[in-house]
C-alpha cells in the first residue's frame, strides 16, 4: 500500500510535460541505438553523460531509464530482420526470429517481440514497483563489511558467468579494478598509479573506459573482420496482427520469460544475456511444435524478448535500493548517480523519493510508448537498418571523440581513449567480457572505501568480514562462485 | 570445447602481458609514501590485492595457452583478419587527437570520419565527404550552441 502510495505520487512527477518528453526522447533513442548494430545503451548513456551535467536529475534519469528499456524493443528488430543482435540481450531472437522472417512470417516475429517485450517490461515494472522498497529495508541491515561482501559478490559473478572462461572474466574485472585505483585516493588525498601524469589525478572517467571499450574497440574489431561487414536485410512481410494460434503460442512464453528475466536481472550476473539464453533453451524444451525450432518458432521469439525486458526491470532493483550495479548498464547509471552526488539506496528513497517513483511511474508510460513506436512505425525504424556499416561506424566514432573531449576538454581524455580501444580490441578479439571490467571500474572504488571503513572500524581487525553472519555468507557465495564451476569441471576430467 | 594441442601465442602474450601490468602496479604502489597513521588500512591494500590477483590470472591464462589447453577457439578460425583496416582506424584517431586543436573540430572530425568510412571497405569518396561534412557541422552546431560545449575553432574561427 505504501508502494502505491509513492507510485501515485510517481505518476505525477511522470506525468508533467517535461518529463513525459523526457521520457519520450530516452524510448526514442533507446529504439534507434538499440536498432543500430554497434551502439548500445551503455555506450549512449555514458556518451549523453558529459551533456546532462546540467540537467534536472529527475529528468535525466527519466531518459536514460526509457532508453535502457527502448534498446530490448529495438534491438528485437535488427535481430529478426538482419540476423545481427542489436545488443547482447537480442541473440537468442536473431536465432528463430531470423528464420521466422526468412520464411514469410517477420510480421508475426516482431508483434511477438514488441508486445512480449511490453508484458515482460510491464509486469517487470510492477515487480520493481513492490520489491524495491523490501529491497531498501534490507539495505537498512547493511553495514560497510556487508556493502564490501554484497560487492565482491558482484564481482565474482559477473567474472564467472559472462564470457568464455572464468579467467577470461577475472582478468577484465582485474582491469578494471586497476583502472579504478588511477587518480587521488579518496582517503589519504595520496596520488596512485598516475605516472607522474598530473592529468591522471582526478581518475580515469568511466566514459573514457565505456567509450574506448564498447565503441573503438568494437569498431577496431568489426573493421577487423571482413565476413562481418556484408548481412542481408530482410523485408517484413506478413500481417503485424498476430492470428489466434499465433497468440495462443507466445502468452505462456512471454510470462514464462519474464519469470526467469526479472530474477536473474536482480542477481549480480551480468543483466539480460543469461536469463534470455535460458528462456530459450525453456521454450524449446517445453514447445509443442519442437519440429519449427531451427526453422522458425514463435516460442523461441516470445519467450527470450520478454526476459531481456523483464531483466532491465529486474536490474534497477538492486541498482537503486542498494546502488549494486549487475550489468554495464547499470555501472555506468551509478556513474550517472555520482555525477548528480545521489546515493543510491535507502536515502535516494527517503531524501529524493520524488526522484525515485518519477522515475519508476514513467517506465509505466515508457512502455506504452515503446509499443506504439515498435509496433505500427516499425517500418519507419527498419530503414536504419539500410544505413551502410562505413558510415555508422564513422558517425560512433565521431560522437565517440566528440563525447570524451567534452568531460574536460582534453587531449589528454582522447590519448586515454585510444589505449582503451587498443585494450577493447583485443579483449573482443580474444573473448574478454567487457562488463567485469565496467563493473570493476565502478564499483572497485566503492568497494575499496567500504572495505577499509569496515577495518577502521574494528580497529583494523580483519575478522569483522566473516564475524558478521551477513558478510561472511555473501563472502561464502562469492568464493563458491568462483570454485564450484572449477571442481566440477575437475571432476569432469577424472 | 577447443583443446588444440597448440601453444597458442596471442594467449601466452596476453597473460605475459597482465603480469607486466601487474608489476607496474605493484611496483608503482611500493614507491608509495605513506604517513604511517594509515598505515595499517590505508591505500596500499588494495592495489596489492590487485596486482597479486592479476599477475595470478596472468599466470594461469599464460600456462594454459603454453600447454594448448585454452577453452577458448582461436579467433583466426573465424575469418581472416583485416589488419589494414585496424591500423587505418588507428591512424585516423591520431591524426584526430593531434589535429583537433590546430584544425578544429570540423576538419579534424572530418578526417577522423573519412578514415573509418575507409577502413570499413567504402570507396564512395564524394558521398563519405558530403555526409561526414553533414555530421561534423551538425554535431558542432548542435553542441555549441544547444547544449553550450566549448569546441575547438580552429581553421573555422570567425566562419561559424
Amino acid at each position: 500500500m505504501e508502494s502505491f502510495l509513492a507510485l501515485m505520487d510517481g505518476f505525477a512527477t511522470a506525468i508533467t510535460p517535461i518529463n513525459l518528453m523526457w521520457s519520450l526522447i530516452g524510448v526514442t533513442l533507446g529504439t534507434l541505438i538499440g536498432i543500430l548494430p554497434g551502439i548500445g545503451p551503455a555506450l549512449t548513456i555514458a556518451l549523453l553523460l558529459p551533456v546532462t551535467r546540467n540537467l534536472d536529475p529527475t529528468g535525466a534519469f527519466i531518459m536514460f531509464a526509457g532508453l535502457y528499456y527502448g534498446a530490448m524493443y529495438g534491438s528485437s528488430t535488427t535481430s529478426i530482420l538482419l540476423n545481427t543482435p542489436g545488443e547482447s540481450g537480442s541473440i537468442m531472437t536473431a536465432v528463430e526470429g531470423n528464420l521466422m522472417a526468412r520464411q514469410g512470417r517477420g510480421a508475426a516475429a516482431l508483434s511477438t517481440a514488441a508486445i512480449g517485450s511490453f508484458v515482460a517490461g510491464t509486469l517487470g515494472t510492477l515487480a520493481l514497483t513492490f520489491l524495491a522498497p523490501v529491497f531498501v529495508k534490507l539495505a537498512l541491515l547493511f553495514g560497510p563489511a556487508e556493502y564490501f561482501a554484497l560487492m565482491v559478490l558482484a564481482f565474482t559473478t559477473v567474472s564467472a558467468l559472462l564470457g568464455a572462461s572464468i579467467s577470461r572474466g577475472v582478468a577484465s574485472l582485474l582491469l578494471g579494478l586497476a583502472f579504478g585505483l588511477v587518480g587521488t585516493d579518496i582517503l589519504t588525498g595520496q596520488p596512485r598509479l598516475v605516472f607522474g601524469y598530473p592529468s591522471l589525478l582526478r581518475g580515469i572517467d568511466i566514459v573514457v573506459v565505456a567509450v574506448g571499450l564498447f565503441a573503438v574497440g568494437e569498431a577496431l574489431f568489426m573493421a577487423s573482420q571482413t565476413h562481418l561487414r556484408t548481412a542481408e536485410i530482410l523485408l517484413i512481410k506478413g500481417s503485424l496482427f498476430m492470428t489466434r494460434e499465433e497468440w495462443r503460442r507466445s502468452w505462456k512464453p512471454w510470462l514464462r520469460g519474464t519469470a526467469l528475466g526479472f530474477p536473474f536481472g536482480a542477481l549480480p550476473a551480468g543483466g539480460t544475456e543469461i536469463p534470455t539464453f535460458l528462456s530459450y533453451f525453456l521454450e524449446k524444451k517445453l514447445t509443442k511444435h519442437p519440429e519449427e525450432f531451427g526453422r522458425g518458432a514463435i516460442e523461441g521469439v516470445a519467450g527470450p524478448e520478454a526476459a531481456n525486458n523483464a531483466a532491465v526491470a529486474g536490474v534497477l532493483v538492486p541498482l537503486l535500493a542498494l546502488g549494486l550495479p549487475t550489468s554495464a548498464t547499470a555501472a555506468i547509471l551509478l556513474a550517472a548517480f555520482e555525477q548528480y552526488n545521489l546515493q543510491p539506496g535507502p536515502l535516494l528513497f527517503s531524501g529524493s523519493s520524488t526522484l525515485v517513483w518519477g522515475l519508476i511511474a514513467s517506465l509505466y508510460i515508457g512502455n506504452v510508448m515503446l509499443l506504439v513506436l515498435n509496433l505500427p512505425l516499425v517500418g519507419l525504424w527498419v530503414r536504419l537498418l539500410s544505413i551502410p556499416q562505413p558510415l555508422l561506424y564513422g558517425g560512433i566514432l565521431i560522437f565517440s571523440t566528440l563525447g570524451v573531449y567534452s568531460l574536460n576538454n582534453s587531449i589528454f581524455d582522447l590519448v586515454l581513449l585510444f589505449i582503451v580501444g587498443i585494450i577493447g580490441f583485443l579483449m573482443r578479439r580474444h573473448e574478454f567480457p567487457v562488463a567485469p571490467c565496467i563493473i570493476g571500474l565502478i564499483l572497485g572504488p566503492l568497494a575499496e572505501a567500504q572495505f577499509r571503513r569496515a577495518l577502521s572500524i574494528s580497529q583494523g581487525d580483519p575478522s569483522v568480514f566473516v564475524t558478521h553472519p551477513l558478510s561472511a555468507v555473501l563472502l561464502a557465495l562469492a568464493a563458491a562462485v568462483i570454485v564450484v564451476p572449477i571442481i566440477l569441471r575437475r571432476a569432469k576430467y577424472v | 570445447m577447443n583443446t588444440k594441442q597448440t601453444i597458442s601465442g596471442a594467449g601466452l602474450a596476453i597473460g605475459l602481458g597482465l603480469i607486466a601490468i601487474a608489476s607496474v602496479i605493484g611496483f608503482e604502489t611500493m614507491q608509495m609514501q605513506v604517513p604511517p597513521s594509515y598505515a595499517r588500512v590505508g591505500p596500499q591494500i588494495f592495489p596489492y590485492i590487485i596486482a597479486i590477483g592479476m599477475a595470478i590470472t596472468g599466470a594461469h591464462i599464460a600456462w594454459k595457452s603454453y600447454r594448448g589447453e585454452d577453452e577458448v577457439a582461436e579467433i583466426e578460425d573465424t575469418g581472416p583478419t583485416d589488419w589494414k583496416a585496424v591500423a587505418i582506424i588507428m591512424a585516423g584517431l591520431i591524426a584526430h587527437m593531434n589535429l583537433l586543436k590546430p584544425l578544429g573540430f570540423v576538419p579534424a572530425g572530418l578526417i577522423l570520419f573519412w578514415s573509418v568510412a575507409f577502413a570499413f571497405g567504402s570507396r564512395r569518396y564524394g558521398r563519405d565527404v558530403i555526409v561526414g561534412l553533414l555530421l561534423v557541422l551538425f554535431a558542432y552546431v548542435g553542441f555549441t550552441y544547444g547544449l553550450g560545449l566549448q569546441l575547438p575553432q580552429g581553421l573555422l574561427k570567425g566562419l561559424l
